[in-house]
């Protein structure tokens, strides 16, 4: 017995935990930790990863929140603050939103994947968002999620009811020498349109493997944006299940890469029913000697009739040392569908760059502006305020990343 | 008074030379336009000034008040005051204008409202000025996005490769009566690369040189377009 999982089971323990917690614990121990010589994982660093290492964060201690993080509290109608996953604080209050801290057993969700397992074993509560039927939420909902250090394991889900309108936006952040674990699930009710854009700015010596699900019903609209640049593995995982004819999701997912950072996304669009739409666009820069794959699967059930799927991949190369894979898959299983994908994998476009330097725009600043382009195209579904105040911080981290390239 | 003088000037696209000697001098507030048949180097001419990383300068000079811009960056080059004014600018996704201009040495206060006063002088509508550079522009939009270019950038001299295809007559003219501000305002001299004649009628040539085969093979003044329209280039063909 290992004291991370000494430290698992007394927490079990302590918190007098439930059959699906235990029942969790047991999968998570009956897999393992998955190895490199998965082909899922093989891109990770699992060699270097020793959960020992880690102690599970058990309370929540009351931490300031960072200033970016009040910088787009400023922009948000409600602030949920979430510490090491528990709920903390939730701060303003808009008409037919509610948050709670619930129980829930998603361990069925997720029966190969092992850390999913371990998040469902211990993770301290389900946060939990709710948008009412009906309901048009026209300011943004922040939900920060601050780690402190450790494991952690948060669970956030929101559910957006029938009709209802809102924009969710996460912000990850803190987490110096953590491993961070977290499990979303979006159910979006029939009719029912939800933005939800998250931001991982973990500190660089951080453990992030997240996966998040959404569940589309009928003329579901779920447009989701993942922007990536913390962490020194992140691995991101989105998946949409089409569930009701006309539901749509339109994924972004993008990250920068610097030192040896390791970007591992995954995305998987399941159409199981006709007349749903996917767009997909991942986009990633990775400079010094970083490292991002990129595996998207489309898959299409038989009889998912006038489904119309597309996934777009570009990576950007800013380092001759760093290394970007593009892995597009296509399960399709019916006749009538449109599909399509692209992948390019390659450096800053030469006659763009000579473009700005011939307005006497300097190569570095054309450079830098391109990049941070390649970015804020990535920031549609942020709402105003808060794609501004995210643009002013990544333009600062690649501000220092030029400084030190050159 | 800034003077541009550019002296046997030979340029090798995809290995093949293309400019053969190109000889031009000009001055600040006068209006050159280069005429020429497809394929006679026009391009090339405006594409190797600005640095096109595609054209290959093998001899000759480019001088701006005697500082020789061929030994320069592109970015230098436009900062020692020529400006390229391009026939299909290019979409620089996620790049907003004004930050483009503002990196390019505009000052950033008050660039917006000059940015918005220069578009309406050449009738484009302002917001297009607040998508991303060049991107979802029609060809017209992306011809009068880059006069604002110029008109904010001010350079001692401005070349424009084909400026007018692409554009209705009103927005012609519009570009065209621009153009001949500049002259006045700041003294631009005007380097204008065209098929067309029209341009002429907003635009007061100080002198029309004719180009074939990679060189000037007659200079002379507004009447040269006039014996362009009549007789075509083929006169102008000697020695071929």
């Amino acid at each position: 017995m290992t004291s991370f999982a000494d430290s698992a089971l007394s927490l079990l323990d302590d918190r007098d935990a439930s059959s699906d917690r235990r029942d969790a614990w047991r999968a998570f121990t009956t897999l393992g930790l998955p190895t490199t010589s998965d082909e899922v994982w093989r891109y990770a660093p699992l060699g270097d990863l020793d959960l020992d290492r880690f102690a599970l964060a058990t309370r929540a201690d009351a931490s300031a929140p960072s200033a970016l993080a009040r910088s787009l509290a400023q922009h948000a109608g409600l602030v949920v603050t979430m510490i090491d996953g528990e709920l903390a604080e939730v701060s303003g209050e808009l008409a037919g939103v509610s948050v709670t801290a619930e129980e829930s057993d998603w361990s069925a969700h997720y029966d190969s994947d092992a850390f999913a397992q371990l998040n469902c074993a211990l993770h301290p509560t389900t946060v939990t968002l709710r948008v009412a039927d009906g309901v048009s939420v026209d300011e943004p909902i922040l939900v920060v999620n601050t780690i402190t250090a450790g494991a952690s394991f948060p669970q956030l889900r929101v559910v957006s009811a029938r009709g209802s309108r809102a924009s969710v936006v996460e912000f990850l952040d803190g987490g110096a020498d953590s491993l961070v674990v977290p499990l979303t699930e979006f159910d979006v009710g029939d009719d029912a349109y939800l933005v939800v854009s998250s931001y991982q700015r973990l500190h660089t010596s951080a453990w992030h493997i997240a996966r998040s699900t959404g569940r589309l019903g009928r003329g579901a609209r779920l447009h989701q944006s993942v922007i990536s640049v913390g962490a020194h593995y992140n691995r991101s995982r989105n998946d949409a299940e089409f569930l009701g004819t006309g539901a749509e999701n339109e994924l972004r997912t993008t990250f920068l890469g610097f030192g040896d950072q390791v970007h591992d996304f995954r995305t998987r669009q399941f159409h199981k029913v006709g007349r749903t739409r996917s767009t997909l666009l991942s986009k990633g820069a990775v400079a010094d000697t970083a490292r991002s794959v990129y595996t998207g699967l489309i898959e299409i059930e038989k009889g998912a009739k006038r489904t119309d799927a597309r996934q777009t991949n570009h990576n950007l190369l800013l380092s001759p040392h760093a290394h970007a894979d593009s892995v597009p898959n296509l399960d399709i299983r019916e006749n009538d569908v449109m599909c399509a994908h692209a992948s390019s994998v390659g450096p800053l476009d030469e006659l763009q760059r000579w473009y700005l330097e011939s307005r006497g725009v300097t190569r570095p600043d054309a450079e830098r502006l391109m990049i941070q382009g390649f970015f804020y195209e990535m920031l549609a579904t942020l709402p105003r305020e808060l794609a501004a105040v995210v643009e002013d911080d990544l333009g600062s981290t690649l501000g220092r990343l030029a400084t030190v390239r050159a | 008074m800034s003077t541009l003088t550019i002296q046997g000037l030979r340029v090798e696209v995809a290995g093949k030379e293309v400019l053969k000697g190109f000889d031009l001098a000009m001055s600040s507030g006068e209006v050159h336009v280069i005429m020429g048949p497809n394929g006679s180097g026009k391009s090339t001419l405006a594409h190797a000034l600005a640095g096109h990383p595609g054209y290959r300068v093998t001899a000759g000079s480019a001088r701006i008040d005697g500082v020789e811009l061929l030994e320069l960056s592109p970015t230098e080059r436009t900062r020692h005051g020529l400006f390229l004014a391009l026939q299909h600018p290019m979409e620089v996704p996620g790049v907003r204008p004004v930050d483009l201009l503002a990196a390019a040495g505009a000052p950033r206060e008050g660039l917006a409202e000059l940015m918005a006063e220069e578009a309406r002088r050449v009738e484009l509508r302002p917001e297009v000025l607040e998508r991303f550079v060049n991107v979802d522009l029609s060809g017209g939009e992306r011809k009068r996005a880059e006069m604002v270019q110029l008109a904010v950038l001010r350079p001692k001299f401005a070349m424009l490769d084909e400026i007018d295809s692409g554009l209705d007559v009103d927005a012609l003219g519009a570009v065209a009566r621009r153009l001949q501000e500049t002259t006045t305002e700041w003294g631009c001299g005007v380097l204008a690369i065209t098929h067309f004649r029209r341009l002429l009628h907003e635009l007061t040539a100080t002198k029309i040189h004719v180009v074939t085969d990679g060189r000037v093979v007659a200079t002379g003044g507004p009447e040269m377009a006039e014996i362009l329209e009549k007789d075509g280039y083929e006169p102008f063909r000697i020695g071929l």
